[in-house]
């Protein structure tokens, strides 16, 4: 027996190989993307056979385990919950169709939203999906509900999803496990076309079926125990309750149980659905008012389906929008107490007195920015300074972060960096205007979901800048490999893939390759690339290629360039809007900018961009 | 055992999360349970970076603003800004100055709620020891030499000699025992 302390997303790791699970796909997005690199490090330990791989995207993930999951194989596919939307064409027939070994979908959700666009519920997909859902609270509890999703997966042949919150997948807690052992069953897809291809006709046959299964698990559900259960002691009626799901009802629990409150029943929820139907109707029948604190929409709240009882987000007790941090929940129970006439749990402000106090110190604020020696950072320096006044339509990475810079006018999702620039230069060339549009796009995002929109944009002779961001790795979500390179998920050599191949592939012709550190170059490659959009004509293409500093450590910097600045600092503040390196620092009382050696990454880039030349090399 | 509850903060690139590998190693180490909730993403780049520590029986991972019994950041500013976490009578470990810390808005608010507050600089130990990245460690020692709470300075001692990298691990003994030092002539006033 080994105990470590883990990550949530390491627990769910241990989970999936507990239960045999044989094929594991992902895409990296936080808060999901330890998942699989933490499955590859318990297979390797403990010389599993597990089949483990990062796909190009989430739906390739999805198709490519189901394939195993109807060929008997326990299989899992992991994502963050937008991740979900790229998969969601798969997702909605899975169940329909169902499956044949164990198929789990593990969607992690990011009430913030922290790192994501938004701050969708995966339980409402699963509702759409008619997938039944599992919503762990907490590390160990995301453990063992992997493995009675398999068991669920299997006996109902139907797929499953788990969908554990930021503050599981990205909580730590001290997990014990012991040897893990290969699950050897073979692959045996049997032919059986009016179930794995079927037409219409037989859709409606497998919906009613389907909706049978659905049935048989909300009876199951009911019992579900300790997934779902419920406080209250029989033959008790209360005048007040609580229903929740997920991360709450730990908080929920974890407080109660610090201000020794006992006289308030609390049904857990952490299977919704299909709902429990008799479970929570045996403990509406006993409650006169009922609480509902869910992440982070209103799907307990809407199957509970009683207006004058229920207490939530649509009474306007529970915020909309948010996470539910332990003191908001704390606020909501103690208003819902009094309201309802009882005593609230803690007479605390919930912090309030402390946070206007801070609110009024005018703390600096602290955004997200690109790491000192990020090549990002040389790009959207050239890029805007070649162009201006073009529009910038952008995409989901790293440099998204960009938008500090005046680089990225637009984020809508994955590909949306050059889908929009089309739809950019069709809603202006329609008044005759030649707008000049600038999209960039990563490496990773670009095989994701960059391709179709290039195809589609050369197909329809759409005119704009193309750069693709080329630092060899997928950064923002933890430094996954990425195709150019060709490193699978376990260390061994895949077979890497050319982004040049690609983009004439697509039926670009212009293409051209830069070093962005030489922003000098840069600079003159976009204005040359500008010129050609208009005259002869197309998209043209950039590949700004530069390694990540972070995942290349000892490579991205060949050449370490010390600089400091001269007394020529005339406090411009140029290198602070425009380059925004967190080792430029502006000295408050001197009035002039400094280089915290601390944070400087020495990539020199800095050298070329001063206004007045007052960065030196030391 | 009542769950002890640390806050730990700073900026992303810091070592938070080492920092607060070492506390939790030290306890898990001590045979107690430990849950803990980090910062990733998009959130880390750079950003106001905080991580929970919770060393006891509890199931969330996030501590709720008015429970913290302890504070520690890296930066000023930072141990202003997650000072709703600490609960009467917690104690706060800042690296700053130490003449000018805590700022004058902030005393009443401490002295109101029995807050013990202690700065040092411990980056500036840590960078004249050779080591600036090592303030991370350098502020869990001083933490340690107040004796306050259920880890013990030894046991932190002995898990920074454990989890110190080869090549780093004598400069980081001996920043711990630089700051250890500073901060018990700090107690003992």
């Amino acid at each position: 027996m080994k105990e470590e302390f883990l990550l949530g997303n390491g627990a769910l790791a241990i989970g999936l190989l507990e239960a045999g699970c044989q094929i594991m796909t992902s895409y990296p997005g936080t808060p999901s993307s330890e998942i699989l690199p933490e499955v590859v490090r318990f297979a390797k330990a403990n010389k599993l056979n597990t089949a483990i791989e990062w796909s190009v995207n989430e739906k390739v993930a999805f198709d490519n385990a189901f394939a195993a999951a109807i060929s008997g194989k326990r299989a899992a596919c992991c994502m963050k919950m937008v991740g979900l939307n790229v998969a969601a064409d798969s997702f909605m027939s899975a169940a329909y169709i169902g499956n044949i070994g164990g198929l789990v979908i593990i969607s992690c959700d990011d009430p913030g939203p922290h790192s994501s666009q938004t701050e969708q519920d995966s339980r409402l997909m699963a509702r759409l999906g008619k997938v039944p859902v599992m919503d762990p609270g907490s590390p160990g509890e995301a453990r063992d509900m992997i493995k009675a999703a398999f068991d669920l997966s299997e006996e109902f042949q139907v797929p499953v999803l788990v969908r554990p919150a930021i503050r599981v997948c990205h909580a730590r807690q001290n997990i014990k496990y012991d040897t893990l052992e290969s699950n050897l069953t073979k692959a045996d897809f049997k032919r059986e076309p009016f179930r794995w291809a079927s037409t219409p006709k037989f859709r409606f046959l497998q919906h009613k079926a389907l909706n049978e299964k659905h049935l048989k698990i909300s009876e199951k559900f009911d019992t579900f125990t300790p997934f779902n259960m419920s406080t209250r002691e029989k033959g008790k009626s209360y005048p007040f309750g609580i229903v929740a799901g997920g991360v709450p009802t730990s908080v929920i629990q974890d407080m109660f149980e610090d201000v020794g409150r006992t006289d308030i029943p609390i049904l857990k929820l952490g299977a919704p659905y299909p709902f429990p139907e008799k479970l929570a109707e045996s403990f509406m029948d006993v409650c006169d008012k009922v609480l509902v604190i869910e992440e982070t929409d209103t799907v307990i709240e809407y199957m509970l389906r009683d207006r004058h009882k229920t207490l939530g987000r649509l009474s306007g007790h529970v915020p909309m929008e948010g996470e539910l941090v332990p003191e908001k929940i704390e606020g909501v129970i103690n208003n819902a107490l009094i309201g309802c006439g009882l005593s609230p749990l803690t007479t605390s402000d919930c912090g309030a007195e402390a946070m206007t106090l801070v609110g009024d110190l005018e703390l600096p604020v602290r955004r997200p920015t690109l790491c000192p020696g990020c090549p990002h950072r040389a790009s959207f320096y050239a890029i805007r300074k070649a162009l201006p006044k073009a529009i910038f339509p952008s995409d989901i990475g790293c440099y998204t972060l960009g938008s500090n810079l005046g680089v990225v006018d637009t984020v809508l999702d994955m590909g949306a960096g050059i889908t929009m620039a089309s739809g950019f230069y069709n809603a202006y060339i329609q008044d005759n205007v030649q707008k000049p549009i600038v999209a960039t796009i990563g490496d990773s995002t670009f095989f994701h979901s960059g391709t179709t929109g290039l195809m589609n944009a050369v197909y329809n002779d759409s005119r704009f800048i193309l750069v693709i961001l080329d630092n060899h790795i997928t950064a923002m979500t933890g430094m996954q490999p990425s195709i150019t390179q060709g490193d699978l998920v376990d260390g061994r050599k895949g077979n890497p893939i050319a982004l040049e191949t690609i983009v004439k592939g697509c039926g670009v012709e212009y293409l051209k390759v830069v070093d962005p550190f030489d922003t000098k170059n840069m600079i003159q490659t976009v204005k040359d690339a500008a010129k050609y959009v208009n005259d002869p004509g197309g998209i043209a293409v950039i590949i700004s290629r530069h390694p990540c500093v972070i995942g290349f450590k000892d490579t991205a910097i060949p050449e370490k360039i010390k600089v400091s600045v001269s007394d020529d600092c005339d406090d411009c503040g140029f290198c602070h809007t425009r380059f925004e390196c967190p080792a430029l620092v502006r000295n408050e009382e001197d009035e002039k900018t400094e280089i915290n050696s601390v944070l400087c990454a020495e990539c020199g880039v800095c050298l070329q961009i001063c206004p007045t030349n007052a960065i030196e090399r030391v | 055992m009542k769950t002890i509850n640390y806050i730990l903060t700073g900026l992303g690139g810091q070592g938070i999360l080492f920092m607060t590998k070492v506390l939790a190693t030290t306890a898990l180490n001590k045979g107690y349970n430990i849950l803990g909730a980090e910062t990733h993403g998009m959130a880390q780049r750079g950003g106001s970076v905080v991580s929970h520590l919770r060393v006891g029986d509890a199931r969330s991972s996030l501590i709720r603003a008015g429970e913290a019994d302890f504070l520690l950041s890296m930066e000023e500013s930072e141990a202003y800004r997650y000072l709703p976490y600490l609960k009467k009578g917690g104690k706060l470990f800042a690296n700053a100055a130490s003449n000018a810390f805590p700022n004058k808005k902030t005393v009443n608010f401490l002295d109101k709620n029995g807050i013990e507050s202690h700065a040092m600089d411990a980056a500036k130990i840590a960078m004249d020891l050779g080591s600036p990245r090592s303030t991370n460690l350098a502020m869990v020692a001083f933490y340690s030499a107040f004796d306050t709470g259920p880890l013990g300075a030894d046991n932190l001692r002995a898990t920074v000699d454990q989890m110190s990298p080869g090549p780093f691990k004598e400069t980081n003994l001996k920043i711990f025992d630089a700051c250890y030092d500073t901060g018990k002539k700090m107690a003992a006033r």
